[in-house]
């Protein structure tokens, strides 16, 4: 008897423990989907990783919600207006050069309290641009002529070529990805005695510089005192595939409104990769909160329902935008030569495109497929400057999309239900039309729709699927040219993000730079061995130009008259169809205060960690 | 030299086994070169394989050109023939240095061997032992009282273990005890923040979340052990010199303990130990589920990512594992069975 009493105890105390967080603690458990792979300031990642940097520094500047653009490490935002800004041309109007003064405020200290100055801005910039170092972007590095210092606050930056996004914090302009500025008295020791053994043995400088320098101790957390950022947080603990833990910084510039105290004072990061799993511990009380990717294709409602009042569901739009990208390597402009399956579809022909849109119910299945998403029109997503409300909004019609085919001279001769026709050099070709894209389950509803959907005007879909990795290699997706995929690959892209033209979908869209002596540099064929974005191999003079010129409008207002110009070519021409602005969604405990996302610009709820906090706990809900 | 002429069995050991040892240097030898061709088979598949390192960050960076893969395609010498990163990778292993993860920035073998192994040989190793450890008296006391309520209530457990997908198994398991019940964390390796130095405390804790994925993963272990277990020792309790055994009087629970089960015991034997390299692989499916940071993740991983260092490694580190517990089983056989002869 005695005995199963204290087995009984035993057993009860075994089960009877709980994981402690939230209110009680003043602390935030955020469950997410993905790890980053290290914290270096000076490799693009995963989302997870900007997140995570998001807590440990901050930028010269940051986004608010509304999309405003607000001074983080700098005293204020460079603009025409404060004189900080100055474009200077030629009597003939030509681009000479571009100045952008910054200071840095008083009150900025790294976390172990070494005050950040502009030694930091110029070791980070001479990493960036060391040739060693592999930093992931140098687009816009390289239009960075020189820094100029003027004392340990104040100094300018001098580019070469315009760049209007120059005080964007996710615009790349020279300093490190996010706009972080790295502290040299921590990172310039390993970084020279890194570059100093990375040149002494050339054939393994590469491995030398990702384990000596990306993966030193700052990156990777194994001495988490010399994890040094800027940001509302320190870094405390990274347990490898488990969890990051920060704590609040007392000496942090920025500060939310009432006492620190009030609000959550360590944050906890949860690496849980399956999501039914991460689902299971949040509504276990394991976790406070999601992050802006962990919860992505989940039906907001649903989740709702599940979450029984105990949580706040946010749907925001994530800035991506699925599309149906069409192979245009088979228009004349490449024969012989190009994809031949694409030639005997017509995708190079416009009304092959619009016939394709008008098939599709959009609506039907933007609801079928990504509860919350909004069928979209352009390259551009809803809320940001350059988006133009005005575009045709191509109607679910299947008997014009029928009408179009038969003018393109298809038609279903044999009775078999699929349209065919007669090719110029008398080839007999039915109109199959192979669609790849990754095996997400949202994603192979799609295909079963499409199947359904073009059939009904004579066209038969055949889908297949790849893994991400294969489908996204270059030896697949840029060989378009060579029918690598012959008619539609889906995938998603970012559209906009406060940077157009210079966002993701853009930068596939333009073919030709005119500033370059190579035919169609961004479009990938054999003559520039398969290099550029431009994978679908659309060529159009107009948006080319259009897009150029926007590249280097300084004027917010002008350069969103010319993306609107843009967006009215993109949707009569279709490069690719728009399926819709996919949405993220965050969840999180009710009664936590400032978590939220708000909007395609600042697409995650890291933004302004330094304000949230428990209600309870006496934060006060700002947004 | 026995009463019939036949050589004496030898003494155990293998210092005194001059054929089993000679056989076993010659396996040993003949390993070498099989693990070479393993490595560059290895290497040329994942080399081959559509995608390089460097997919993840080209799609995962919004601005990312063309431009700036080709300067890291050139910085990283992906521009190589794979042959001769295969050359480059070879002469740094045989002097044990395998490079760094891409990924993490660490060095690959310190990933796997100090980040991952030991997670899953907790993992795999204590499931395992919970398989056998209720899979032997299951299958004994169901083979005693055979198409008793017992056995037919067991055999339809087993059914549902060898059936049920594991994964499914544990996301239903982590449904009912962590959601519902709230008696167990619905993954992961610990409670955050909770640090070794707790004492009891992290102890009890590590054993929390380990119950749910070592239920999940023995499930189809502790299944199929049952069944062998079972018709094992139904074979053996059936046999003469059981019954003489007991003819001779002695007890039943020395009948069975000491001359069924020991006898019945040899195929379960043989099914654990080939079961044992599956330890160091890991089992990704209950990992993911589960979120538990072990091999068959990081594998499954490292090849998604094109992590060429991390997969040679722990790719490797297994063929080489199966190479020897093939050896070691062959050497066994022979120290056990004496009919065995290794010319």
């Amino acid at each position: 008897m005695k005995k199963g009493v204290l087995w009984a105890g035993l057993i009860g105390v075994f089960l009877g423990l709980t994981a402690w967080g939230g209110p009680a603690l003043n602390n935030l458990i955020i469950g997410a989907t993905q790890e980053p792979d290290q914290l270096n300031p000076w490799e693009g990642a995963a989302d997870t990783k900007e997140n995570i940097l998001a807590l440990l520094f901050i930028g010269l500047t940051y986004f608010d919600i509304h999309g405003n653009l607000l001074p983080g490490l700098a005293t204020e935002v460079p603009t025409g207006q404060n004189g900080r800004l100055r474009v200077i041309y030629d009597a003939a109007g030509n681009f000479v050069r571009q100045e952008v003064d910054w200071t840095l405020r008083d009150d900025a200290f790294w976390s172990d309290g070494v005050p950040i100055t502009t030694d930091d801005v110029v070791f980070t910039f001479e990493v960036q641009n060391h040739p060693l170092i592999p930093v992931t972007f140098r687009t816009f590095s390289n239009k960075v002529q020189e820094i100029i210092v003027k004392d340990k606050k104040n100094f300018t930056i001098i580019y070469n070529s315009p760049n209007p996004f120059y005080a964007n914090p996710s615009g790349r302009i020279g300093l490190a990805r996010f706009y972080d500025i790295a502290p040299k008295h921590v990172w310039e020791p390993i970084f020279r005695e890194a570059i100093r053994e990375a040149q002494a043995q050339p054939d393994k400088a590469a491995d030398i510089i990702t384990a000596k320098f990306l993966g030193a101790d700052p990156a990777t957390g194994r001495d988490p005192g010399k994890v040094v950022g800027s940001g509302p947080f320190r870094f405390v603990e990274w347990v490898k595939n488990q969890y990051i833990q920060v704590a609040r910084r007392p000496d942090f510039f920025l500060m939310p409104p009432g006492p620190a105290e009030n609000y959550v004072q360590e944050v906890i990061v949860r690496f849980i990769i399956h999501e039914p799993t991460l689902l299971a511990a949040l509504f276990a009380g394991e976790l406070d909160a999601t992050d802006d990717i962990a919860l992505s294709g989940y039906d907001p409602k649903v989740l709702s329902a599940q979450g029984g009042g105990m949580f706040r569901v946010e749907v925001f739009p994530s800035g991506f935008i699925e599309m149906l990208n069409f192979n245009h390597f088979g228009h004349p402009r490449y024969a012989p030569e190009g994809c031949q399956i694409a030639r005997d579809l017509l995708l190079h022909d416009v009304r092959t495109r619009q016939a394709i849109i008008m098939a599709i119910d959009r609506e039907a299945l933007a609801e079928a497929v990504f509860p919350g998403a909004i069928v979209s029109n352009s390259f551009v997503v809803r809320g940001d400057i350059g988006y133009n409300p005005d575009l045709i909004h191509w109607p679910y019609d299947p008997e014009k999309a029928k009408a179009l085919l038969a003018e393109l001279g298809w038609a279903d001769t044999d009775g078999n239900g699929v349209l065919d026709r007669i090719t110029p050099d008398g080839r007999k070709v039915e109109f199959r039309l192979p669609h790849v894209t990754t095996p997400a389950p949202f994603r192979m509803r799609t295909q079963e729709l499409l199947l359904e959907y073009l059939a009904e005007v004579g066209i038969k879909l055949e889908p297949s699927t790849l893994p991400a990795a294969v489908l996204f290699s270059t030896e697949f997706i840029n060989r378009g040219f060579l029918c690598s995929w012959p008619g539609i690959i889906e995938y998603a892209a970012g559209g906009g993000i406060g940077e157009v033209p210079a966002d993701e979908i853009s930068g596939e869209l333009w073919a030709d730079d005119p500033a370059t002596p190579v035919p169609l540099d961004n479009v990938p064929r054999p003559e520039n061995a398969f290099a550029g974005s431009n994978v679908r191999g659309h060529v159009h003079e107009e948006y080319d130009r259009l897009h150029f010129l926007a590249l280097s409008e300084f004027d917010l207002g002008k350069r969103a008259e010319i993306i609107k110009k843009m967006q009215v070519l993109f949707n009569w021409e279709l490069p690719f169809i728009p399926l819709y602005e996919r949405v993220e969604i965050v969840m999180s405990k009710v009664g936590l205060a400032n978590y939220i996302t708000g909007s395609a610009i600042t697409r995650t709820p890291f933004w302004n960690a330094w304000m949230w906090g428990w209600s309870e706990r006496g934060a006060v809900p700002v947004y | 030299m026995d009463p019939w002429g036949r050589e004496a069995n030898p003494p155990p050991g293998l210092v005194s086994h001059p054929r089993v040892f000679a056989f076993l240097v010659r396996r040993l030898l003949s390993a070498v070169p099989a693990l070479f061709l393993l490595s560059l088979v290895i290497y040329a598949l994942l080399a081959l394989k559509p995608g390089d390192p460097l997919d993840e960050l080209r799609f995962g960076n919004p601005g990312f050109t063309f431009e700036d893969y080709q300067r890291l395609v050139k910085l990283y010498g992906l521009d190589k023939p794979w042959y001769l990163r295969y050359w480059y990778w070879l002469g740094r292993a045989l002097r044990g240095d395998f490079g760094p993860s891409r990924r993490y920035g660490m060095p690959a073998a310190e990933f796997i061997f100090r980040h991952r192994l030991p997670n899953t040989l907790l993992l795999s190793g204590l499931a395992m032992v919970a398989a056998f450890v209720v899979a032997v008296p299951a299958g004994v006391i169901c083979a005693l009282r055979p198409h008793s309520l017992l056995d037919y209530t067991v055999a339809t457990l087993n059914f549902l273990g060898i059936s049920v997908p594991v994964f499914w198994l544990g996301i239903m398991l982590i449904w009912i005890f962590s959601v519902r019940l709230g008696w167990l964390p619905a993954g992961s390796m610990g409670t955050p923040g909770l640090e070794a130095e707790s004492g009891w405390a992290y102890l009890v804790d590590r054993l929390r979340h380990l119950v749910l994925p070592v239920f999940a993963l023995s499930a189809i272990q502790m299944a199929t052990w049952t069944r062998f277990m079972r018709s094992s020792m139904l074979e053996v309790i059936n046999q003469e010199f059981i019954r003489t055994a007991r003819a001779k009087g002695l007890s039943e629970r020395y009948v069975v303990l000491k001359h069924a089960l020991r006898n019945a015991l040899l195929p379960i034997i043989t099914l654990v130990a080939l079961a044992i390299p599956g330890i160091f692989s890991g089992a990704v499916l209950t990992e993911t589920v589960f979120n538990w940071p072990g091999m068959g993740r990081a594998i499954y991983d490292a090849i998604l990512a094109n992590d060429f260092n991390v997969s040679m490694v722990a790719l490797m580190f297994i063929s080489t594992l199966i190479l020897l517990f093939n050896i070691l089983a062959d050497v066994a056989y022979a120290l056990v069975d004496p009919r065995i002869r290794y010319d």
